[in-house]
């Protein structure tokens, strides 16, 4: 706690100071005023590179440096941004043609090779890129992997067989082709992820080289630009780029600004020291209403809270112990009580967010249903003694105490959350296969498709498979999906597998989850979006 | 120190009672204390508030018939009743049970880190005192250094290696932490007053009836030089007792199901607006304890203290 103080002291003066900086403007005639800045809460980005960037506070940095591709409308269908158009006959070869007229921040001209030479950098295995299983899906990914022939021992992995992706290939300026390894009809959609902006040249020393120093003053494409350099741990700022051709800000410029605490970000928003803050911390949620009246807000996001069982638990490994636990467990009252309604009861396994979503895929297992869990229970011989392990870094102990709680009066069990300081530390002791029980995950889409919630999660060695589920079938029609000729087609497949995993409960899904933001009386407009983000083009500074 | 060397002197000479009141029984030291301590108000508040902790500690029934496992939801925040004088916090738990129960973990970890500390401290400081020379200065360099440790630094560093959630093993881990950093104070004190003792006259006898170093160390010096470390060991119990708290609340000390005021605080802090009580309860039951410990400490010495007299 001391150290949490410390951070929240030496912030609130930091804070302080910079927000009466920016109270410069503020007449009193008109309705918005272009010149004025925003102040927005980022807690620390942890790359500002977008084949490495994947925190929402990095993409949120980086949504107003670049432009997309593609960005997503009310119905989450994608539309042209940067592209002028993206097409396929056969979802295999995919044709992109960008805009004219869009130029970096250093005035260079951005051009296919602009994207090309970013998605090869992002793909190469030895740049250990994060964001580097977007590229999984394009020809040529693994001819740019080696393994490290004897993991972590003095050997040099390999050089990869090739540097750039077979897949990619321009056609002209304007103009390139990707050819994917394998059909993928919603390859338009996931060109709006962060992992899909196009690099300078300006950024390369050499030919798939990132020159020192670029993470900290990015050069995009998009409708603002750098300002200064990011200075870690405190802020970035950017201001408009005048020569941006899409929608123009409305605003002059932004100060990203960080965070290590969320209730001082609070505070501060409360006293008008900020403008936005995006994530309100759920122990200020009784309070945020009466605090800030109609500018506490909240919003749709894509995220999805549940609890997983580790496959190498033997006790979890019945079905129906699974599934009396799920009845056991009042989502409402957890929701109504814990979140105030900010978040809402999960009967799904993907978010109402995207298409192909249904209600109540996972049936009774998801109704509260205390005397049927017992008995149902009792039966599958269910183990005495429960444990939901979860970060202790992100809020999570008190939803974590009350299902605790409900599953020792509904179950008659004895049940415990244990915290473990951060989500890697979570991850370490499942993957030493340790007892940890039930453990807590969360899921924010990268992209909005019901993919993206079935793949990495469940299929046999998906990235965030951590629990180690396999099932054939499962696996087979996610692939089935993926190849599908059309979104429709492929959208029946999913379902398909979904209700798969609502007859095996591998996960219990407990929760959808909700932006709850908060802005100062200065701004109008603050909309923050499904992944989390504030919408850059959107907000207005009140003159 | 006079009346000590007299009396002992008295004692080990097996003759007549010392002189300083030859009229009624032999005035020794402690009689002396206890006569002071009859008349100290603030010995019979503390006497009386550590006799009230220890009783709940051992046994919590008597003080509520509620079970401070018992939460849920549909209670959260909900004002007194059903057994519950305070009420009910953030998860629906009785407030006032959970304080009660709570007082068993911390006297645990505050009487055991004590005793250890003790044993610890006597060891060290007797061997220190008594052989003096080369002895005393290997020893005093090692209390300065564990001295130089900041005990609650030290304890998160110890702790956070401690990876086993079982409730029994976290206790025993913070009495060993809180022992190994807390017990150089009490060393010192030991260490002062066998060095004085040794000095006495009836140490120098026993010697000269032949008694060896074991002997003369267990049965003459250590009953003379028990008296202020008993005092500064009820201190330490206090302030164990906060430490324990403190890391609890920090999240590395005792950690759920066990149940302990640092956790409830912990917990009662964060829903501060909605509803005081959770957090005020239990903050005021581990300050009227750690208060006790330290007063009665407090007044112990006062009236063990000749100088004070």
């Amino acid at each position: 706690m001391q150290v949490r103080r410390l951070a929240a002291w030496t912030a609130l003066p930091l804070a302080a100071t910079l927000g009466l900086a920016a109270c410069g403007g503020g007449g009193d005639s008109g309705e918005s005023d272009p010149n004025a800045t925003v102040s927005i809460q980022i807690a620390e980005p942890q790359h500002l590179i977008s084949t490495n960037t994947n925190d929402s506070s990095g993409n949120q940095v980086l949504s107003a440096l670049f432009a997309p591709l593609v960005d997503y409308d009310e119905q989450n269908k994608p539309f042209e941004v940067a592209a002028e158009s993206v097409n396929s006959t056969d979802n295999l070869t995919w044709t992109i043609k960008l805009k004219d007229g869009y130029t970096f921040h250093n005035g260079e001209k951005v051009t296919s090779d602009s994207y090309l030479n970013a998605w090869n950098y992002g793909a190469y295995g030895p740049n250990g890129q994060g964001n580097s299983y977007f590229f999984e899906k394009i020809a040529g990914f693994d001819d740019l992997q080696s393994k490290d022939p004897d993991g972590d021992g003095p050997q040099k992995a390999p050089e990869p067989k090739a540097q750039t992706l077979t897949g990619l290939k321009k056609v002209d300026d304007l103009t390139f082709t990707v050819t994917l390894a394998k059909p993928y009809s919603e390859f338009k959609t996931i060109l709006g992820y962060t992992a899909f902006y196009p690099l300078p040249e300006a950024a390369f020393s050499a030919p798939g080289v990132i020159k020192d120093g670029y993470e900290d003053a990015p050069i995009g494409n998009g409708p603002f630009k750098m300002k200064g350099t990011w200075q870690h741990d405190a802020k970035v700022e950017v201001e408009r780029y005048d020569a941006f051709p899409g929608d123009k800000p409305k605003i002059a410029g932004a100060e990203f600004r960080i965070y290590q605490q969320l209730t001082a970000a609070y505070a501060d928003v409360l006293s008008d020291n900020l403008d936005v803050d995006v994530t309100v911390p759920t122990e200020n949620l009784s309070t945020a209403a009466t605090d800030l009246g109609d500018r506490f807000q909240q919003s749709q996001n894509s995220s999805f809270q549940f609890v997983a069982f580790p496959t190498f638990q033997k006790e979890f490994s019945k079905p129906d112990v699974r599934k009396a636990i799920s009845m056991a467990i009042d989502r409402d009252e957890i929701t109504k009580s814990i979140f105030k309604e900010s978040q809402i009861s999960a009967r799904s396994f993907v978010s109402p967010v995207v298409a192909g979503y249904r209600d109540d895929t996972c049936g009774e297992a998801c109704e509260f249903n205390p005397t049927k869990a017992k008995e149902l229970y009792q039966a599958a011989g269910g183990p005495a003694e429960l444990k939901i392990t979860y970060n202790g870094d992100g809020g999570h102990k008190d939803w974590v105490d009350a299902t605790c709680n409900q599953l020792k009066t509904n179950l008659g069990v004895d049940c415990v959350g244990a915290a473990e300081p951060k989500f890697s530390d979570l991850l370490t002791k499942v993957e030493g296969k340790q007892p940890v029980g039930l453990i807590r995950m969360g899921w924010l889409m990268d992209y909005p498709s019901m993919e993206n919630y079935l793949g990495p999660l469940y299929t046999t060695n998906g990235s965030s498979n951590y629990y180690g589920y396999s099932n054939p079938d499962f696996d087979r029609l996610v692939q089935e999906g993926t190849t599908a000729a059309t979104p429709d087609e492929a959208v029946k497949k999913y379902q398909q597998a979904e209700d798969i995993l609502a007859t095996e409960m591998p996960v219990i899904p407990l929760r959808f989850g909700q932006n709850v933001y908060a802005h100062s009386t200065r701004v109008k407009n603050v909309e923050v979006d499904l992944f989390q983000v504030v919408d850059m083009t959107k907000i207005e500074v009140v003159s | 120190m006079s009346e000590l060397e007299t009396v002992a002197a008295a004692e080990l000479s097996g003759g007549k009672a010392g002189s300083a009141d030859p009229a009624a029984r032999p005035r020794s030291l402690a009689g002396d204390a206890w006569r002071d301590l009859r008349r100290n108000p603030i010995f019979w508040i503390s006497l009386v508030l550590v006799l009230a902790v220890t009783a709940m500690a051992a046994f919590p029934g008597l003080f509520t018939s509620n079970d401070p496992h018992d939460c849920t939801l549909a209670r959260q925040h909900a004002g007194p009743g059903g057994g519950a004088p305070f009420g009910y916090d953030f998860q629906g738990c009785d407030i006032y049970a959970r304080a009660v129960f709570g007082a068993r973990a911390s006297l645990l970890v505050g009487a055991f880190s004590a005793l250890l500390t003790g044993i610890i401290a006597i060891t060290v400081g007797m061997l220190a005192g008594y052989f003096g020379r080369w002895v005393d200065a290997a020893l005093s360099r090692v209390i300065d250094v564990v001295l130089g440790i900041p005990l609650l630094l030290a304890a998160i560093v110890m702790l956070k290696r401690i990876s086993s959630d079982s409730p029994n093993i976290r206790i025993i881990a913070v009495i060993f932490v809180l022992a190994i950093l807390g017990w150089t104070t009490a060393a010192r004190v030991i260490r002062s007053s066998v060095i004085s003792a040794k000095q006495q006259d009836y140490v120098a006898a026993a010697r000269m009836l032949g008694a060896g170093n074991g002997r003369t160390m267990w049965r003459h010096i250590l009953p003379n030089s028990l008296a202020p470390v008993i005092v500064v060991l009820t201190i330490a119990l206090g302030s164990f007792i906060a430490a324990e708290a403190t890391l609890s609340f920090l999240g590395i000390g005792l950690k759920a199901p066990t149940i302990s005021w640092g956790i409830d605080i912990d917990a009662g802090r964060t829903h501060m607006r909605e509803s005081a009580v959770a957090l005020v309860v239990p903050s005021t039951f581990l300050a009227l304890t750690v208060l006790a410990f330290i007063m009665l400490g407090d007044a112990i010495r006062d009236a063990f203290d000749p100088k004070l007299r």
